[in-house]
């Protein structure tokens, strides 16, 4: 893993919750991943088979509820949708990304002090 | 589907050991992605067979399977002792109405006829095979209860 990976791994629980926020419908697992990668123009492209094992732990954690969508006969979709609680973690790890990112860009003198 | 996608849904399905009925939710929900992906890449052009493997290379984590097992252990373990405790309260309760306090079966048949003696024993019998998908926990203590639960009950003289 590069240490670009890793950096993302950190914030994708962040982008998801960001995501699912922004949607009316809920939606499923390869939605996310087509849309985080559109968004992104191809930075979240991560692999793919990593998604399941983050939107499960999200939704064991409460910060999205999924239900199926379609009937057992044909092909179903467990679609994903943010809860209140996936709101508020969003909100503080947006406040929290905030405090890091400027003070690491003052530290590395890309970003003036406001101080 | 492909025998990639079959592969690499069996090699997941081999990494789990969750209940069944969650290990099958996990294994559609992945096979819905692959199925995605891979009409994704036809419309493009590509043919099916070449679209399912793709699909299932783009997927791309061996343990995947591994990761998700982690995710949900605990829930399976949680079930599992809710489900091996619900058959032992069951059998204390029938314990409790088929002999007396002093631990003897006297009397015991005059209890057949009693509602509550067969609403818990159908509940100690049925419940736990329909309600808990993790019934493999269940089974041993169930069955351990329902055997001693026999046994004192053909053998009135017998003391618990």
């Amino acid at each position: 893993m590069t240490k670009i990976d890793q950096m993302r791994k950190g914030t994708t629980t962040m982008v998801i919750l960001k995501l699912l926020s922004q949607v009316e419908e809920p939606l499923h697992g390869y939605e996310i991943i087509r849309q985080l990668d559109a968004a992104s123009q191809g930075y979240f492209r991560f692999r793919e088979g990593l998604i399941y094992p983050r939107l499960h732990q999200m939704e064991k954690d409460g910060f999205v509820e999924s239900h199926w969508q379609g009937e057992p006969a044909t092909r179903r979709r467990k679609v994903y949708r943010i809860t209140e609680r996936g709101l508020e973690q969003l909100s503080a790890d947006v406040e929290n990304w905030n405090d890091l990112s400027q003070t690491v860009n003052r530290l590395l003198g890309l970003e003036e002090s406001t101080a | 589907m492909s025998d990639d996608i079959e592969r690499l849904l069996a090699s997941i399905g081999s990494q789990l050991d969750l209940d069944a009925e969650l290990e099958r939710e996990v294994i559609d929900e992945i096979r819905g992605h692959l199925e995605d992906a891979a009409a994704d890449a036809e419309v493009h052009g590509v043919t099916r067979q070449d679209a399912l493997a793709e699909a299932a290379a783009r997927f791309g984590v061996t343990d995947v399977g591994l990761q998700l097992h982690s995710v949900h252990e605990g829930q399976a373990t949680a079930d599992g002792v809710v489900a091996a405790s619900l058959p032992v309260v069951c059998a204390l309760v029938l314990r409790w109405l088929v002999f007396s306090p002093g631990g003897t079966a006297v009397n015991w048949r005059e209890l057949l006829i009693r509602p509550a003696f067969w609403v818990v024993a159908g509940a100690a019998l049925l419940v736990p095979m329909l309600r808990f998908t993790n019934r493999r926990y269940a089974l041993v203590s169930w069955t351990f209860f329902w055997v001693l639960s026999v046994i004192f009950a053909l053998g009135p003289a017998l003391r618990w």
